[in-house]
């Protein structure tokens, strides 16, 4: 009946796209403005497809993007590992909200990706910001947020990804 | 994590993984070299006429200021002769390009299109045309991550051109990509204006390639130190085009087991020509010394 049960690609397909701009060169200035993009990603699919997504594929999800980062191998990766265990477990009441209300969570949820990466660094000694300016990274995310959540739920419909 | 950074048995992963990630930066790099592309093919043909004539004047005097820098390297070389130091190696170029730069705020890196298929290795110094940009730090399968010298992680063994006085530049902490130099006594003679080449102390630069240009002094009585400022020459966040210098850690161990074994003869037999040092070595390291002589012919021929 369907074509295929399911549509790994669309999810790969996101992953390849959050990965680019992720790491699109920004000018300098910007650079605290960049969206978490990986995490939202990650976020969306957790939410949705529970059942599918957990903490192991965030892992992975981490480790290339420590390779792509060239951060210590494992920095991110922990960091998704945890952000996808606090999305799944509230994944049910994560889907009630309103896209405002998501908005919000998503605020706290790249906050605290952005401050666990920055925790990190710290105890392995690595080079941090001087400031916390990076912390509009989380409010940028949480701006865009509302689209990316309306285009990544058209995709997964209409591509049926189950 | 804790092993990846106090271990190296990771970067085999890291480097597996390079393949995976790679067409990632190839499609983020894509709209640049678009660009570039459109630049290259659609230029109208007096602009090219005036580049060439530009290209030719500046080839001239490029030319006139080899010539002078031969005649001054071979001079240099008889003078380090007649000191029985061994003469000055300069490595080969490997030309790169710049595709991207670290997305974290508070580390200074850009990525390079060159990697482990083109024999980068960690540790090989990055230069554009004006100064010297960084170091490689990381190697990929196609890419590899330098640090550049404003990383406040990077120091750089430098000298004032002017008199050789030394000092370490370090990446600032600040937002503004500069050096500062670190633990220079109140007497230093550093004023404004200085032009800081590197040092080549930390064997992993080439020695005297200009790095940055001191833009502020400031002698406060309270402190033990100096804080002085500098400017890097290279256009850091301009440039496209870089260079890789080949690690000349060989030949560079080869200049000081010659030197040291030279210093061993010399202390015994007081008078030893230069060319004997060089014998001597050979017999005593068989394997390095030959690779290096041979190293060491060509860009000798070349230079003369």
């Amino acid at each position: 009946m369907k074509p295929r049960a399911h549509a790994n690609w669309v999810v790969l397909l996101s992953f390849f796209l959050a990965y680019l701009l992720a790491v699109v060169p920004f000018p300098e200035w910007a650079l605290n403005y960049r969206p978490q993009w990986v995490v939202m990603v990650l976020i969306y699919w957790v939410m949705a497809l529970p059942y599918r997504f957990g903490i192991g594929f965030a892992w992975i999800a981490g480790l290339l993007m420590d390779v792509l980062d060239g951060s210590l191998l494992g920095l991110n990766a922990l960091a998704f590992a945890i952000i996808a265990y606090i999305t799944l477990s509230l994944h049910q009441r994560l889907r009630m909200f309103s896209l405002l209300q998501q908005s919000g969570v998503i605020l706290a949820f790249a906050g605290l990706h952005l401050m666990m990466t920055y925790w990190m660094k710290i105890a392995a000694e690595q080079a941090v910001a001087s400031d916390m300016l990076f912390l509009l990274g989380a409010l940028s995310s949480a701006f865009v947020w509302p689209w990316m959540f309306l285009l990544l739920r058209q995709m997964r419909r209409g591509f049926v990804v189950t | 994590m804790f092993a990846d950074s106090r271990f190296d048995y990771l970067d085999r992963v890291r480097y597996s993984l390079g393949f995976v990630t790679a067409p990632v930066y190839w499609v983020a790099d894509f709209p640049a070299s678009v660009s570039y592309w459109i630049d290259d093919v659609f230029v109208s043909h007096g602009d090219l006429i005036e580049e060439n004539e530009r290209l030719r004047e500046e080839l001239l005097f490029a030319q006139r200021e080899l010539q002078l820098l031969a005649g001054l390297a071979s001079e240099n070389n008889r003078l380090r002769a007649l000191q029985q130091a061994s003469e000055e190696v300069r490595g080969r170029i490997l030309p790169a390009e710049i595709i991207n730069i670290s997305s974290s705020p508070g580390s200074r890196r850009v990525l390079i299109n060159r990697g482990a298929q083109h024999d980068v290795v960690v540790g090989q110094a990055v230069l554009d045309a004006n100064g010297l940009m960084g170091q490689v730090t990381e190697v990929l399968p196609f890419t590899s991550w330098v640090m550049l010298i404003t990383d406040s992680r990077h120091g750089t063994p430098v000298q004032v051109n002017r008199n050789g006085e030394r000092a370490i530049a370090r990446g600032s902490r600040g937002d503004v990509p500069e050096l500062e130099l670190e633990y220079v006594p109140e007497t230093a003679d550093i004023v404004v204006g200085d032009l800081l080449v590197s040092s080549g102390l930390g064997q992993r630069f080439p020695k005297d390639y200009p790095v940055a240009e001191v833009t502020s002094v400031v002698h406060d009585r309270g402190q033990p130190f100096a804080r002085i400022k500098a400017r890097p020459l290279a256009q850091l966040d301009r440039t496209r085009h870089v260079m890789l210098v080949e690690l000349a850690e060989k030949e560079l161990e080869m200049q000081l087991q010659g030197n040291s074994s030279s210093w061993a003869e010399s202390g015994v037999k007081e008078e030893l020509p230069a060319d004997d040092a060089v014998k001597t070595t050979e017999e005593g390291e068989p394997a390095p010394a030959t690779e290096a002589v041979e190293v060491e012919n060509p860009d000798g021929s070349d230079v003369n």
